[in-house]
Formats: C-alpha cells, structure tokens, sequence
C-alpha cells in the first residue's frame, strides 16, 4: 500500500514537473504575455477550515494558460483578532505598496468582513478593480442590496426549513422543535431569523426557543426531551449564566446533553454529535467565486452575469448519530455528503473479504469440481470394469478357440477309453468269459475317465463363463497347475514341455482367479508360439511360483528367439503384435488384469536367449497382516 | 499264430482299455506309451497292425509311420485322434494307413479296421515271400543266364539274342534251356509271366 501510495506521488510529481516546463517553455514561445493577477482578501486567519476549502475550489476553478497567464494571490485581514480602523489603514497602506507592481485584475472578497473592507477602500486601492464576494451571508446584515455593480458575488443562505423539512421526514412522529440560541448580539440576530425561519412550522408542530438558559438549566431540560422532539441550533456565543462559547463548542454541549436529535446549520457541526446540517459547502463557494473571476477575466461585465440569487446547500450526515437516532442508509438522501461512516466488515477489510470469499468462492468450485470428476472416473472406471471383463471373456473365447484341438483331444481320451472300456466288458460278459475281478477294474477305470473328462469340462467352463470378475481368496499355486493342466494337450500336440515349480508354502491371494490363470494361459501360448520352430531340446517352457515379501510372483521363462528390444516397451500396448496373425490384445488384457488385481507385469529379455515374464501380485491383506503380526511377535 | 496287436497311445488309461477290448475280441495285444518304446522293442515277425496315436509326445505316430514306411518291413498302420484335421489324415493315407478313426471308437469301427489292417498285412507277407522266393531263384543265376533272361522277356528271338551278346545262336540255345530248369518254366510265356511278378515284388527304387 506505502509503495503504491509513493509511486502514485511520484508519478503525480512527475505528470506535475513535466506540466511545469511545458508551460514554462510555452511562456517563453509566446513572448510577452501580459500576466493578470486575481488577489483572494480573507476576512480571518490562513489556516481556518473553511478559507483552506475555498482557495482549493477558487483554484481549481480559475482557468491559467500559457497564452493567458493568471497569478493569484492571497492576502488575510485576520479578523477578529485585528482590527479597527488604524489596523484598516495600515492594511490599505501596505495593499497600496505591495501591489503596486503587480495591480489586480479582479479582486475575491471572502466572508463579510472582507468584503466590508473593499466596500469601505476599494477605491483608493484598485479603483474600477471588479470585485467577487464568497462566503458571503447576508441576512444578517441589511445593507446587500445597495451593493456596487461590479460587485458581485453568490450570497449564501443557511437553508433552515428545509433542514428541519428534512429531520421531519426521518422522524414522522415528531411533534415537538426546540430551538437552542444565546445571548450575544450575533446570537439575538440567528434568534430573531430562527423565530422567523420555523414559524410555518406552528401548525405541525409545538415550537419551543431554549434562548439564554444558564448551562446546567439548558442541560437538564435538553437531557428530558421526549422522543417525540427534534432540537436546531446554529450554536451560541454565550449562555445565560455568561459561559463563552463558540458555535461549535455550544453544538457539541447540546448534542451531548440532548436527548432528541440535534440539527444545525454549519458543517462544521459535523463530528460533534449533531445528526446533520444543512449548508453551502465552502469549496463549491470558492469554485463558483472562481468560474466569475474566469467571466470577468475573459471581458463579461458584471452586470451581464447571469449569478443564482443563493449558494446550493448542501446536506451533511454524521454517519453515526444517524444511526443512533435510527435513521437507514436508504433514507439518507442521495447527494449527503456522509461522514464518520463506518464501513462494514466487507468495507473495511474488502481486500481481506475479497480474498477470503474467493478463497472460499474457489475451494467450493474445486471441491465440486473434484466430486464431479470423481464421479466421472468412478464411472468411467465401472465402464472400463465392464468393457476389461467383457475384452477379457472375449480374449478367452479366442484362446480356447486356440486350443479347440487340445481340448478335444483332452475330452476324448477319457471318453475313447470308457468306450472301449465298456465294450470290452460287454464282450466279456456275452462271452462268459467274464471274470469278477477284472469287470470291477474296468468300471474302476470307467469312473476315473469320466472324472477325468469332467474335469476337463468344467475348468474349461470356469475359464469361458462369462462372469463379472469376483473377488475373492484363492491360492495360487492350485491356479496355476490348473492353467498349466489346462495347457497339458496343447502342449503336448505343439510337441513342448511345460515345465511347473510351485512354491513350498501357499500363496493366498485375492481377487480373481480365472483371470489370473487366463493371464498364465496368455503367457504360455505366447511362449509356445516363440519356442514353436526351435529344436526338440529348446522347447521347453518354466512356470515358476514363488512367494517373497508378502507377494507372489509367477515367472514364465522361454528359450525362444526372446523380445527385440524396440518391442519391449510397447509388448503390453494394445493391438500391438508380431504375430501375423495376432490381434495384440493379449498382453495388454493381460496387463489390464495384473493392474486390476493391484499388481504388476513385465517382461525382460535377453537377445537370443529367451523372455522372461514376471507377474507380481500383492498377497491377501490378511495373509499379509497376519505374517506382519508373527514377525513383530 | 495269431496276429499280434501293436497299441500305441501315451494315455495310459486309453491304451489299457483298448488292449481290454482287443482281448475281449480274441486278438492278442502289446501296448507301448511312445513310439520310441515301439522303436526299441521290435515286433517279432508275426501277423499284425499297429493302432496308433497321432498325437504322441516325441515323434507322432505320423513320424513312426514314415519311418516303419521307410524300412520296408512295415505293419499296416489304424490310425487313432481325438481330433481329426485334414492336413494329418491325408498324410496319413497318402503314406498308406489303413484307416484312420476318431476318438472314441466304436467298436464295430474298431474291429473293421482291425481286420483289413490284417487282411492286408496278410497280403504284403505273401507277396514279400513270393518276392523273397523269386529273388532266390534269380540268384541262381549266372549274370550271362540273367543277361538271356532279359532279352527273351523282351521278346527277341535266340539269333537276335547271340547277336546282342556276340555268341552263337547255339550257346544262346544251351544257355536258355538251363536257365529254364533253374526257374522251373517251361515256355518263355512262364518266363514272361516270372519277369512281370519279379517286376511288382521289387519295390520301385531298386529297379
């Protein structure tokens, strides 16, 4: 914030020294530009509020070019503090030497006593100088009117009724005004306009004047206002017990012993309890007393300006007395101007606020963001589930078609021995020859062989059903040497060994088991194929169990003509193949299989010397939690 | 004797249940789990067949086939598959297989194979005596008498013959009339009728 602040000055400063020389530099172009002076006569002192306000709207409104050159300069009476009427013409005096170099094109008289000063000396100082009068209220004083031609001014107004118009709309059930005044002279004159100010206001409501009460009396009566009364004061000079005062000391006394609303006329009022005052401001008085110096520079007589007869008011609101006295934002006009108010939390800390909600704001979008894309993976996932067990079944369908001759063979054998074994009884028995013992051998073989076919159906059935992948505990060495048992006659009629060395302890596992033996089933085909063209001695295959590390691990080695390795990265990629014939859908369902099951598969290859696969699969939890527990044991 | 039955077939359970039946039929039996156990333990000469599997672990009945083919002294082969694809069964006839039955057998089918198996195993031993017997006779032979058989299968005549072989029609004479006591013939049309049984007992390669 401190840096932005600085850098914005300097880059003001910056804007500021370029807009200098410019001007400087134009100056010099033009030649001799003849330069007017517009010379600002204060009544008071420099540093009072309401003469700082006006000299930055005078400024900011008097137009000063490079063609046109306008010098101002201020001077200060310094009243109340100095005056009288040698002080007056040590003034004059010093005005007349001082200026006489640089003589006033117009001169701005701010506030009555300024402008009584220019009426009595103007003459002898800037005689036929224009004269603009600010800040100027005349209603105290009766002489306005007979005002000089070229001297002109905005004349300011309090605009009392409709201050109390005003408070009358925030407080409908009011049916009581008091009105505060004092007892010096000023004070008579606010009295004697107040009395006339609010007296339409008779017949609404009862109108009380508090005028030159002692202070501890002025109090105690504020303090017992019923809700139903508004108070108006333009502050005092002094009370009734000869207390001094300035008007806005006496405002804040009142506002501060008050029970009702207090309203005033002086923005000044503003910040000392008062609810809000209604009263030109003194920045747009020396902005318009700028804009008729600027009419008058350019040639404009004085009497050809067309001035409004008063200063605008304008309404000011002490942010928290209106909402101690229950006035709503909503009700507070427009155009107030709205001080001491406090912003709410998201005001004062909008930053923060901004920060926070967006921080609050995103978090919310993310996590909905997150449920939906879970959502959408979950389900994406049961579709991948469904569609990988469907390519699964399909990829089996294939693999059995494969081994349609095996199988067949598998089945026949049992079925062509119980044939002739039957046959050969059939005889016996017809022949007489039959012999007890050697019957009951033959159905012994009978029952084996029907076993042994059945055995054959069903595992190749639990291999083909369709089936949603189960989850549940198996053991791994028995599924292996049923994949390995499975592959017997295949092997057999590819003229290879398949060589199978199962663990010495079990290997619990869990998931599914028919697709964990379609994966060996896959892995052994694909060996078969490799070793197909080798001779006799080399076509051997090894099924390897082992268990280490709570995982079991299968390994199906070859000594085939191995994996060229530019293929070894892509070996599990669908529909990637070197077999002519192969759909390349093997080792990536395999893949597939070995991830759902939380495992891994890969493959390693030697040139020349053989693949290696290695499946990894984790054990069951238990099994694994159960080994953990015996080893901490 | 009777005929012997070679089984060969790796299913223990298969082969036994055949060798049961075969037995049950009357025929006698040997089983063997491999071909190389057939290889190893050879028939003696006596009437037979062999019922063989196709697909046997180590060389296939197929390869066993060619291999007993090749030796000439082969037993009439009834081929045994639990599957029976083409491009096997037409090697397996083309190398002259009696039969060649799918898995399960029915036993009519069985014995019906048996049987010509035997029928024909039956008429290569004649005609392999016949022919051992002719080769006996035609190793009597000088190579001159041999040289004169030849010619008078071919039709010429004694003067046509000692002017071939640069002789007297005379010698050609002695020489015809002593080769024909040798082979038992009488006329050149026996001799001619010997020429043409010779011919179909030596196997096409020797010729």
């Amino acid at each position: 914030m401190c840096e932005i602040e600085s850098l914005r000055r300097w880059a003001t400063r910056c804007v500021g020294h370029l807009l200098g020389w410019g001007l400087l530099l134009a100056a010099a172009g033009a030649g001799a530009v003849e330069t007017r002076n517009v010379l600002v006569l204060y009544s008071n002192g420099r540093l009072v509020p309401g003469n700082v306000e006006v000299e930055a709207g005078l400024r900011s409104a008097i137009a000063s070019s490079a063609d046109r050159p306008v010098q101002v300069f201020t001077e200060f009476l310094d009243n109340p503090e100095f005056n009288g009427p040698s002080y007056e013409q040590t003034v004059v005096t010093y005005l007349n030497d001082k200026y006489a170099s640089h003589p006033p094109t117009v001169v701005v008289a701010v506030a009555r006593e300024s402008l009584n000063f220019m009426l009595r000396h103007r003459e002898v100082l800037f005689p036929g100088v224009a004269v603009v009068h600010a800040a100027v209220f005349p209603l105290l004083n009766g002489t306005d009117a007979a005002l000089p031609t070229d001297v002109v001014g905005i004349p300011i107004e309090y605009d009392i009724a409709g201050m109390l118009q005003q408070a009358l709309r925030w407080h409908p059930g009011v049916k009581r005004l008091v009105v505060v005044t004092g007892s010096t002279p000023r004070d008579r004159d606010w009295e004697t306009l107040l009395r006339a100010k609010t007296a339409p206001f008779g017949d609404r409501l009862s109108i009380e004047f508090f005028s030159s009460l002692p202070t501890a009396d002025l109090f105690r009566r504020l303090a017992a206002l019923e809700p139903d009364s508004v108070v108006y004061t333009a502050g005092f000079y002094q009370s009734g017990d000869e207390l001094n005062f300035t008007p806005r000391d006496s405002a804040k006394a009142i506002a501060q012993h008050s029970a009702a609303p207090v309203y005033g006329p002086f923005s000044t009022f503003i910040g000392t309890g008062v609810v809000a005052t209604l009263a030109p401001r003194f920045d747009t008085m020396g902005r318009s007393a700028g804009e008729i110096v600027n009419a008058l520079m350019r040639g404009a007589t004085p009497a050809s300006l067309n001035l409004p007869k008063v200063m605008p008011n304008e309404l000011g609101v002490d942010w928290r007395q209106a909402r101690r006295r229950g006035i709503a934002d909503d009700d507070i006009p427009a155009g107030a101007a709205v001080q001491f108010r406090q912003p709410s939390f998201l005001e004062a800390n909008r930053t923060a606020s901004i920060l926070g909600g967006s921080v609050i704001l995103f978090q919310a979008a993310l996590i909905v963001a997150l449920i939906l894309e879970h959502r959408r993976r979950r389900k994406v996932e049961l579709t991948l589930v469904e569609r990988g067990s469907e390519l699964a079944h399909v990829s089996r369908l294939a693999v059995a078609g494969e081994l349609t001759a095996s199988i067949a063979h598998e089945i026949n054998q049992p079925l062509a021995a119980i044939l002739s074994n039957a046959e050969a009884a059939d005889l016996l028995i017809k022949s007489g020859r039959a012999d007890r013992g050697e019957l009951l051998s033959i159905l012994d073989d009978i029952r084996r062989d029907n076993v042994r076919a059945s055995g054959v159906i069903s595992r190749l059935r639990t291999l083909l059903a369709k089936q949603a992948p189960r989850r549940q505990p198996f053991e791994l060495n028995a599924t292996i040497a049923d994949a390995c048992e499975l592959l017997t006659a295949e092997a057999r009629r590819r003229a290879v060994t398949v060589v199978l060395k199962t663990s010495a302890e079990p290997v619990p596992l869990d998931g599914d088991a028919v697709q964990i033996q379609q994966v060996v089933i896959n892995l052994l085909l694909n060996a078969m194929d490799a070793i197909g063209d080798l001779p006799e001695p080399r076509r051997a295959i090894h099924v390897t169990v082992s268990r280490r590390a709570h995982k079991g691990t299968v390994t199906v080695s070859d000594r085939g003509h191995g994996i060229a390795p530019e293929h070894l990265a892509k070996l599990f990629d669908s529909f990637f193949s070197t077999k002519l014939r192969g759909m390349g859908l093997g080792l990536s369902i395999t893949q597939t299989i070995i991830a759902a099951h939380g495992g891994r598969i890969w493959a390693e290859s030697a040139n020349g010397s053989g693949a290696v696969f290695h499946v990894e699969l984790p054990e069951r939890a238990e099994a694994t939690a159960a080994a953990q527990r015996l080893e901490t044991a | 004797m009777t005929p012997l039955i070679h089984v060969i077939d790796d299913d223990a359970s298969l082969r036994t249940a055949l060798m049961r039946l075969l037995d049950a039929i009357g025929l006698e039996a040997r089983g063997y789990a491999s071909t190389g156990e057939f290889l190893l333990h050879p028939p003696p000469d006596r009437e037979g067949c062999l019922l063989l599997d196709v697909n046997l672990p180590g060389p296939s009945g197929l390869d066993l086939q060619e291999v007993l083919h090749e030796r000439g002294d082969a037993l009439p082969v009834v081929f045994l598959t639990g599957h029976a694809d083409v491009p096997s069964s037409v090697r397996a006839m083309k190398a002259g297989a009696v039969d060649f039955l799918e898995k399960p057998v029915a036993r009519e089918a069985l014995v019906g194979a048996i049987e010509r198996a035997l029928a024909r195993d039956k008429i290569q031993r004649a005609a392999r005596s016949e022919a051992q017997q002719l080769e006996r006779l035609f190793a009597s032979l000088s190579l001159r008498e041999r040289q004169i058989f030849d010619l008078v299968v071919a039709g010429k005549l004694n003067k046509q013959i000692a002017d071939e072989l640069g002789t007297s029609e005379r010698t050609v004479k002695t020489q015809r009339a002593s080769l024909m006591v040798k082979l038992g013939a009488e006329s050149a049309a026996e001799l001619g009728s010997l020429a043409e049984r010779l011919r179909r007992a030596r196997p096409p390669a020797d010729s």
